[in-house]
Order: C-alpha cells, then sequence, then structure tokens
C-alpha cells in the first residue's frame, strides 16, 4: 500500500473527497462513488479485496479504488467484479479484464492503459480520494472532463 | 514485501487535443493483417492546443466522450516528432470515422499504442538505428551510406562470381509494405537470380497452407463481414481475442451478439475467446498439439455418416473423377500439386472414392481420434452437429472455417488437407457466412519483383521434383558465403534456433577473418577472405538492432526507415489496400528498405533502379499484382486518367481503401468483396478487357476446372514424427504462440512500450495447476524449460523411395542429429491451459523459445512444425515479480 497516505506531489491538483467509511466495507462487496467530480465520466469503484493489493489501504493493504470505465472503449465495469479473481471485467463491450490487486493492470484485453486507480488516504474511519493515476476514459485532463 | 507499492507504467492525466488546424492524415496500424485504419492529427508545437467542444477540435468530437463513441486520445496515443525540421504534436487514434475494418474507430491493444512506436528520443524509441555501422574489432562503428555500400557490393560481386548466385542469400519479412517487398525481390530475383531466399517465418519460399492451394481454396479468400454473417464458424489454431483482436470485436462478436454465430475452437487453450465463445453457444476442442487431422477427420466421418454432406455443392463443385485426371489440378504438369500428389499417397478419383478412403480409415473413427486427441468424444459429434446438421426447417447451417499457426505449424499438409476437404463436404467457399479463410498473421505487403529461379535449388527429392532452397539447412551446410538479412532476427525466429546459433558462431564469429582496419580495400579484402575460407558476411538491415543476429554477428548493419516515415501501401486480410502516409521524418540518416535496396543495386551495377521516390516504385510494382489475389493495376491506371500520383490517387480513398482484385469496367473500379464468389453479378459479360483480369478465383476455385480437388490425409505421414516428439519420462508438450499485447509486433513494441513492459517484464509460461505441483511451481516462479532430444535435419539429401523423407527414413539415414534447447520463463499456473501441455511466447530475445522446436520441416511443404515440441520444466527460483504488484499480473486470462 502507499501507508496510509498518497505519495505523488503531482496529486496536489487533486480534490481530496470523502468516499467511504472502512468499517462499512465487506469484503468482495463493491461500493460505487464519484471521482474526481459528478461528471459521467466519474464512476469509481471501492472495494476490500481480503488480500493485499498495489495502493491498498486500511490493516490489510486490500482497500482499492478505481475508475470503472474500461480504459479500451469506456465500457461501464461496475458491475463485473470477480471476486475469486479480484479482476474487475470482463467489460461488456469487448471483454478486457483488469487486475485491481495489481493497480489496474489489464490481465487480457485490449486497453491502452490500467484502469485509472483513485489514490487513497485514511483518516480514522474516513477514507478520502486524492488523486487518479491515469486518464479517464473519454477525457483529455482528468480535471476538465 | 514492500509497504510501498507503485505501478510501473504511470500515464499522463492530461493530453493536448488537436486544433481544428491540425493536418489531418490517415495511415493503418503497422501491425497485424486487420490494418485497421488510424487517423494521424499533426500541429505544431509551440501552437495553441485544441479545446473540448466538438468546434474547438480536429476530432470533431465534444469531450468527455460517451461510453463506444470513439475519438479518445488515451496517453499512449499521443507524442512529438519532427516532420521537415520542425517539431510537431502527433495525436494518433483509430479512425474514428472509419467505415470498414474497425468500423467507427475499434482497436487493438498494439494499435492503440501506435503513437509510441514513433521515433522519439526522450521516448524508449530512442534507440532506433540511425547510421550505417561497420563492425571493426568488434565494435560496429558509424559509417557513410557509400562506406558501408561499396564494401557490400564488392563482396557480392565476389562471392556471385566465385561461389555462384547461390551462394548470396537473402533473408527478409515478406510483408512490410509492397515497395520494399518488391525492391528487394527484384535485386534477389531478377538481378542476382539467387534460389537462397527466405522468408522471415519459413525456411524456404512457401505456402503456409498448401493443402488448399492443392485444393483450390485461395488462403485469403473471405470478407470480414462473414464473420458476421455465419451460423457456424470452425476457428483452428488461433484465438482471434486475442491475435486479430478488431476481427473479434468488430466482427465475431457481432455474430455471436447479432446473428446468434456459434464459435468452435480448436486449441489446446482455453482462451478468453474459447471462454466467451462458451458461454455463448461455442464449443472448445481441448485437442493435443498436432492431433487435428485426425480430429478433422473424425468430424467429416459422423457428417458423412449422417448424410449431412452439401450434395448440391459437391456436386457442382467438387471435381469427379475425369475432371481431376484431366487437369491434374492447378495445371498441367509439374506444378506443387502434381509433385505431392505423385508421391501417390493423397489424390482421389472424386468424391465416392475419398468418402469410401475417409470411411476405412481407422483414424478417422471418432472414438481413436479423440483417443490421440485426448478430447472427450461427445466433443466431435457435436463439432459435427454443429457445422452441419441440417436445421429443424431443413436449410443448411452457414458454416465458415478459419484457421492459423496452430494448425498449419503443426502437421502441415495433412491438417490443410484434412480441414479444407471438411470445408468442401460443407458447402464452404464463395457464399456469405460460408468461407474459408486464412485469419492472417502479418499484414500482405509482398510483390515479388521477379520469378523464383526453382531450377537452381540444390535440394531435390524423390523423382523429378525439385523443392525451393531451404536456407536454414542450406546455411548450416555451409554453403552461405554472404548473407543479406532485412527486418527479421533470423535466428531465433527459426526452429531449433540453438543449433542454428551454433552455426551462425562458426562461419562468422569462429572465423579467423575479421576486420581490424577503417581501410575500405583492407576491410572489402579480409571480408573476401571470410568467405573464400567458407565464413559468411551478414550483412543486417533493421528499425532497432536486433540481437544477435545485428549485435553479434552482422559486418555491416544498415538502418532502415519504416512506418511513418515514409508513403507505403500494403493490403490486409481481406485483400483492402490503403496507403500509409508519411507523417514524420526518419530518425538519423536511416532511409526506407527500398532505396537502400536500390542503392546497393546501382552499386552492384544492376539497370532499373533510378526510382525517385515510393510512389515510383509503387507504380513499377502495379503490374506484378496483375491477375493475383492483390491486383491492384487499376490503381495506376485511374491515377494515369486523372494526371495524379498513383500513391496520391490510393490516398483519396483514406482508411477505407480498395478491395482486391480490382476491375475496370470504363471508367468504374470495380472490387471484390470476397472470391470464389460463383453468384457475384457485377463483373460485365464483355468479360476481361484492358487492364481488367477476371481471375478465375473470383467466381470459382482455384484450380484447372474450376472445381475443388478433394485429396486424402493419411495419419502414417506423420504419425512417426509424432511417435517422436510426444513427451516421455516427465517432458510436457511445449506449445508456443502470440499473446495479444505482443503480436505480429514484438520487432518494436515488446521493449519500448513500458505499457507493455509492464504487464510482461519477462517471457511467461502457462502450467496446468497439475504439472505445476508435481514439479514444486507456483505462479511468479521462475522456471527452466529444457529440451534435450531437439530434432534437426542436417544436410541435403536425396530420397530414392518415397518413404525415405519420412522422419524415419530421415533417422535411418542419418539425416538427422539431435540437439538441445533451453529457456526460461515466469510460470502462471492456470487450468486454462490442458493438463500436460504448457504454452510460452515464441519469440523472446531473452528467452528463445524455438530452441526446442524441432528442424524438420514438412517433408511435402517445407513448412516448419513449430508448434509440437517437447521439454522439461524445473523451478529456478522465485521472480522478483512474485511478491510486486507493480510489475505482471499472475491471473488466468480466461476469466468470464
Amino acid at each position: 500500500g502507499t501507508g496510509g497516505k498518497a505519495l505523488a506531489a503531482e496529486m496536489a491538483r487533486y480534490p481530496r473527497k470523502l468516499v467511504g467509511k472502512l468499517s462499512s466495507l465487506k469484503t468482495n462487496e463493491v461500493q460505487h462513488f464519484n471521482y474526481p467530480d459528478d461528471g459521467s465520466t466519474a464512476k469509481s469503484v471501492i472495494v476490500k479485496l481480503g488480500t493485499p493489493a498495489g495502493g491498498g489501504i486500511g490493516k490489510g493493504r486490500d482497500v482499492v479504488a478505481f475508475n470503472a470505465l474500461c480504459t479500451h472503449m469506456g465500457g461501464d465495469m461496475r458491475k463485473t467484479y470477480k471476486s475469486e479473481h479480484q479482476v474487475l471485467g470482463p467489460c461488456p463491450f469487448h471483454q478486457s479484464t483488469f487486475d485491481l490487486q495489481r493497480h489496474g493492470m489489464i490481465v487480457s484485453g485490449h486497453a491502452t492503459e490500467s484502469l485509472p486507480q483513485v489514490l487513497l488516504e485514511l483518516e480514522g474511519d474516513d477514507i478520502y480520494a486524492v488523486g487518479l493515476i491515469g486518464l479517464i476514459y473519454g477525457r483529455y485532463d482528468n480535471l476538465k472532463g | 514485501m514492500s509497504d510501498q507499492s507503485t505501478p510501473f507504467f504511470q500515464p499522463e492525466d492530461k493530453i493536448p487535443l488537436p486544433p481544428k488546424s491540425a493536418e489531418v492524415l490517415t495511415t493503418c496500424c503497422d501491425y497485424c493483417v486487420m490494418a485497421c485504419g488510424y487517423k494521424v492529427y499533426r500541429w505544431p508545437v509551440g501552437s495553441a492546443d485544441g479545446g473540448p467542444r466538438k468546434h474547438e477540435n480536429a476530432v470533431n468530437r465534444n469531450y468527455p466522450l460517451r461510453p463506444n463513441q470513439s475519438g479518445w486520445i488515451g496517453p499512449n496515443q499521443y507524442t512529438q516528432a519532427t516532420y521537415d525540421g520542425r517539431l510537431y504534436n502527433l495525436a494518433i487514434i483509430p479512425d474514428p470515422d472509419a467505415k470498414v475494418v474497425n468500423v467507427k474507430g475499434g482497436h487493438s491493444i498494439r494499435g492503440g499504442c501506435i503513437a509510441q512506436k514513433v521515433y522519439n528520443p526522450r521516448k524508449p524509441t530512442q534507440d532506433r538505428l540511425k547510421y550505417p555501422m561497420i563492425r571493426i574489432n568488434d565494435i560496429l562503428m558509424p559509417v557513410t551510406w557509400d562506406f558501408a555500400l561499396d564494401i557490400m557490393a564488392a563482396v557480392s560481386k565476389h562471392v556471385i562470381a566465385k561461389h555462384g548466385e547461390a551462394a548470396w542469400a537473402m533473408k527478409y519479412f515478406s510483408y512490410q509494405y509492397f515497395e520494399n517487398t518488391y525492391a528487394l525481390t527484384k535485386l534477389a530475383f531478377k538481378d542476382i537470380n539467387t534460389p537462397a531466399v527466405a522468408h522471415h517465418d519459413h525456411p524456404a519460399i512457401v505456402n503456409s497452407v498448401p493443402g488448399w492451394v492443392d485444393m483450390g481454396y485461395d488462403i485469403f479468400s473471405a470478407s470480414h463481414e462473414d464473420f458476421a454473417l455465419a451460423d457456424c464458424v470452425l476457428i483452428s489454431g488461433t484465438d482471434p481475442y486475442e491475435s486479430k483482436t478488431v476481427l473479434w470485436n468488430n466482427w465475431i462478436l457481432k455474430g455471436i451478439n447479432g446473428n446468434k454465430t456459434k464459435v468452435i475452437m480448436i486449441n489446446p487453450r482455453r482462451t478468453m475467446g474459447v471462454a466467451y465463445a462458451e458461454t455463448h453457444g461455442g464449443l472448445h476442442l481441448d485437442i493435443n498439439p498436432g492431433s487435428d487431422t485426425v480430429v478433422q477427420m473424425a468430424i467429416q466421418r459422423v457428417i458423412l455418416e449422417n448424410g449431412w454432406e452439401d450434395k448440391e455443392f459437391i456436386d457442382k463443385w467438387v471435381a469427379n473423377f475425369w475432371e481431376t485426371d484431366s487437369g491434374f489440378g492447378q495445371g498441367t504438369r509439374n506444378t506443387p500439386w502434381q509433385w505431392r500428389t505423385t508421391w501417390g499417397k493423397f489424390q482421389v478419383k472424386g468424391f465416392e472414392d475419398w468418402k469410401a478412403w475417409m470411411l476405412s480409415q481407422e483414424e478417422s473413427k471418432p472414438e481413436v481420434a479423440a483417443e490421440i486427441a485426448g478430447i472427450d468424444v461427445a466433443k466431435i459429434y457435436k463439432a459435427a452437429e454443429m457445422m452441419a446438421k441440417p436445421k429443424a426447417n431443413g436449410e443448411r447451417v452457414k458454416t465458415s472455417i478459419a484457421i492459423e499457426k496452430g494448425n498449419y505449424w503443426s502437421n502441415n499438409y495433412l491438417n490443410t488437407v484434412s480441414i479444407g476437404t471438411m470445408g468442401a463436404i460443407l458447402g464452404a467457399g464463395g457464399r456469405p457466412g460460408q468461407v474459408v479463410t486464412r485469419l492472417g498473421g502479418h499484414q500482405r505487403g509482398g510483390v515479388n519483383g521477379g520469378p523464383y529461379p526453382t531450377m537452381k535449388s540444390a535440394y531435390k527429392v524423390p523423382g523429378r521434383r525439385r523443392h525451393r532452397l531451404d536456407l536454414d539447412r542450406w546455411m548450416e551446410a555451409g554453403h552461405v558465403r554472404f548473407a543479406y538479412v532485412i527486418g527479421t532476427t533470423w535466428i531465433q525466429a527459426m526452429a531449433g534456433s540453438s543449433a542454428l546459433a551454433d552455426t551462425f558462431k562458426k562461419l562468422i564469429k569462429l572465423n579467423p577473418h575479421q576486420v581490424r582496419s577503417f581501410d575500405k580495400q583492407e576491410i572489402i579484402d579480409t571480408l573476401i577472405r571470410r568467405s573464400d575460407s567458407g565464413g559468411t558476411v551478414v550483412v543486417n538491415q533493421d528499425i532497432y538492432l536486433r540481437d544477435p543476429i545485428g549485435a553479434q554477428y552482422a559486418d555491416i548493419v544498415l538502418p532502415a526507415a519504416t512506418w511513418g516515415e515514409e508513403d507505403f501501401a500494403r493490403a490486409n486480410s481481406e485483400r483492402r489496400i490503403r496507403l500509409y502516409s508519411k507523417f514524420y521524418d526518419a530518425p538519423g540518416d536511416a532511409l526506407p528498405d527500398w532505396k537502400i535496396a536500390a542503392k546497393f543495386a546501382k552499386k552492384m551495377g544492376f539497370e532499373g533502379y533510378d526510382w525517385k521516390d515510393s510512389n515510383d516504385v509503387f507504380e513499377e510494382t502495379c503490374r506484378f499484382s496483375r491477375g493475383s489475389r492483390k491486383d491492384y493495376q487499376v490503381i495506376r491506371t485511374m491515377a494515369q486518367r486523372k494526371g495524379m500520383k498513383a500513391h496520391d490517387f490510393l490516398r483519396t480513398f483514406g482508411t477505407t481503401g480498395l478491395q482486391a482484385p480490382l476491375m475496370l469496367f470504363g471508367d468504374k473500379i470495380v472490387e471484390t468483396k470476397r472470391l470464389h464468389d460463383y453468384n457475384r453479378t457485377d463483373i460485365p459479360d464483355t468479360g476481361p478487357e484492358g487492364v481488367t483480369i477476371v481471375n478465375k478465383r473470383m467466381t470459382a476455385f482455384k484450380t484447372h476446372t474450376g472445381k475443388l480437388n478433394l485429396l486424402k490425409s493419411p495419419w502414417a505421414e506423420w504419425s512417426d514424427f509424432y511417435e517422436f516428439m510426444k513427451p516421455r519420462d516427465g517432458e510436457l508438450w511445449i506449445a508456443t504462440g502470440r499473446i495479444n499485447e505482443i503480436w505480429e509486433s514484438g520487432f518494436d513494441d515488446f521493449e519500448r512500450r513500458p505499457y507493455t513492459q509492464q504487464r510482461w517484464p519477462m517471457n511467461f509460461l502457462e502450467i496446468h495447476p497439475d504439472d505445476a505441483k508435481a514439479r514444486g511451481v507456483e505462479s511468479g516462479d521462475i522456471v527452466a524449460v529444457e529440451a534435450d532430444r531437439v530434432p534437426i535435419q542436417k544436410d541435403f539429401n536425396l530420397g530414392v523411395k518415397s518413404d525415405d523423407m519420412r522422419f524415419s527414413g530421415l533417422m535411418k539415414r542419418g539425416h538427422i542429429k539431435i540437439s538441445t534447447g533451453q529457456f526460461s520463463a515466469v510460470a502462471i499456473v492456470t487450468p486454462s491451459t490442458k493438463k500436460g501441455v504448457v504454452f510460452t511466447d515464441f519469440l523472446k530475445m531473452d528467452s528463445p523459445a524455438n530452441s526446442v522446436t524441432p528442424r524438420v520441416p514438412d517433408p511435402f511443404t517445407l513448412n516448419y512444425r513449430f508448434k509440437i515440441a517437447n521439454g522439461k520444466v524445473k523451478r529456478v527460483g522465485e521472480s522478483v515479480f512474485k511478491h510486486k504488484f507493480s510489475q505482471m499480473t499472475f491471473k488466468r486470462r480466461d476469466i468470464v
């Protein structure tokens, strides 16, 4: 994990947004939220994988969040989580699949970048989204829609 | 495990949009055979970028985009490069307005990242070859074109004069644009006239699917649309999800989801495409490597026993005894068909004779075939039913057949014959949704600038038949004194590659005549002494320095310019020809291959190489395409009528291009959607006229009679080799192949895309959990794969009796030596690969999987049998990736 704190200095331009409570997350249960704004492409998921993950927060370093639009053609993958594999996908459009344990890396498929990972910070029980790695599908600037 | 984790590849989170004023150029992806249409947006660095509103950007879109809208410019689709000396921004995206192939901007991971192919000194492409170099004191040193080519020409002249044309060899890509393949083959065939020439993927110049050639099927007859029209598609030896991405995304999925197309896949692995097909009424035939023929025969037996064959089609389009006998296939004398069939093994006297043969074969019994293939026999019956059992209303199922390398690179002749006859009895060929076709690998960019001099080949097989030269064996036998290697690794790409590497080392590195002077004449004299002493001089021409062919063996290295750096033309898998625009300057002193060939040819004293630009070359190639499946002579004719350059005329057709073969009636260009289309009505009764050739294959099959010849596929022709290759004593089948991220693109993208490096930092080995457990292997472990009985056919030999050329005959007569091969990989333990079969990438510089593949080509066709190898897998230890999250994932790749 990132030790509970997002590291990247370049993330300073991102809004800090409360996206959930650690105590409300059940292993393998996906919660939805929007980040960095409420635009149509801000659809994101947060999930407690039950196994340590890159960028994971919490005691088990297993809580991660990603923008849920496939970076291939923008398919909405919020409902495609596969708990036995900790992957999001296959995308309903063309079956791209992403590894949530490994920073949203492509497991199989056609996307040209990993799923944008939402960087998380923990403050007590509050989970804050504080930045993004990668560009959200359909946007030219994460902060300009 | 560290508490910290950072992804290896961190893309930008914003990119500039092209302004309205950006120039827009069309091209296609450089990689797989689909050749998706792409647009290049170019605007000067320092000028204003575009805005997110439709009227503010050149893509003509409002951002953010809607899902599936296309027109997105991802971080990997933007770069910068110089053009005409000025620095530009470049956005390179799948054409959002594409009307064909990747309709509305579909793309693969490879094409989607193709902007990163562009030379950019601040990116991983900075190591492009930029200057001609010569090896002095074993260091490659930059020189001028004249210096390098003077030496190349002087040594070539000597070798040809003293050792003969066949001592001057060329190993080259068969696909890298019409202009380049034409110039290179004009040089090798027309002017030097050497038989020692081979393509990048074969030991000789051969056809990949000879069974179909002999039967009369063209190997690229289909239109992409056919895959969305079929009721059932049998796909053998590939998964288009991974290796023909847009055919899957835009066409096969359209069939599955829109037309309820059922897809049957033959493959030892359960890939993503297989998994998806299975969940949509499809079927997986998870056969053992190399057992295709018996499964294909058994399916046909079931079809025949049920009377499900297409009797009307057979009656009309399958040659009977007299038709076969009168024409002997494709010609009257000395055709490949005749070479092969006069071995007395394959020809039949029409359908009934073939049927009787098929039903008499022990291996065509479903139970026997299932046992050999290691599959559930019920799958054979099910496949036959899906493909051939008439529908409830009595209509025939529209079935298509598509194959690739897993099929034809094992038991080449028998596999391609027996899947071809299956097509014939199903009535497939030339009708919408009913086609027999290759899916393809590289794009189709070959045009021959001269005829292959078969009579100069030293390779003869029993009877009067002469094969084209097997260049690997010719090299191994010490007959190659000068080798011109263009755009291929040669060594690692060929079977039994460690034995081949030994040969290169012996003939080049260990030869005492090495250059130790900068004096041109002394260099020439040294290299001539090497060739006269039995050694070999190597010139390697490529876009990157390849190891070992360039880095270790080449005496001269020549830098090539490539995609985006010159105007080029090429065809794709549905014979669609497009113009690939130049949009930036090649690095350093790099030149396109055609220009290098021309410069060299002039120094050799050959005439006809005074081309001023690539359009001149293209216009010269046009007439050499006449009568072929890519006949594009019409482009030149129409350009002349309009007073245009042929390239510019083709450019006006953008990413749609023109689908060959082309005909011209008046001023009207008539394209060809699919070949063998005996129902087509758009060819005027006036027939061929002027530039127009109405080739037989357009409206019938490609044989003397226009009808398909059925052929036998006797298992005994393969079984001795197969028995030898079967794993024993703890060995596993080693299946090699391709993956989505690196497919017909490894020549430049694998090492130079951080995104791909993140996914695949090392070679991988997929292994079944049972096999892994038995060897103590877990996902993330480094394993060594070792083969200690790799058969190598070591020399040329004259077979007197036909059985002499079989594997057992070659063994008996001492023509096989046993070599070894090794490579390492990171294990991925997954049930998606069949127990007993491991799967790995076929061509990594530091993990040469072809070192374990057998170098004993199919005796009938000279195709290598890359897809059946064996070896032992041992655990070495843990890889750095096993417990880290930043690179390489070990999740199974068939999750649905």
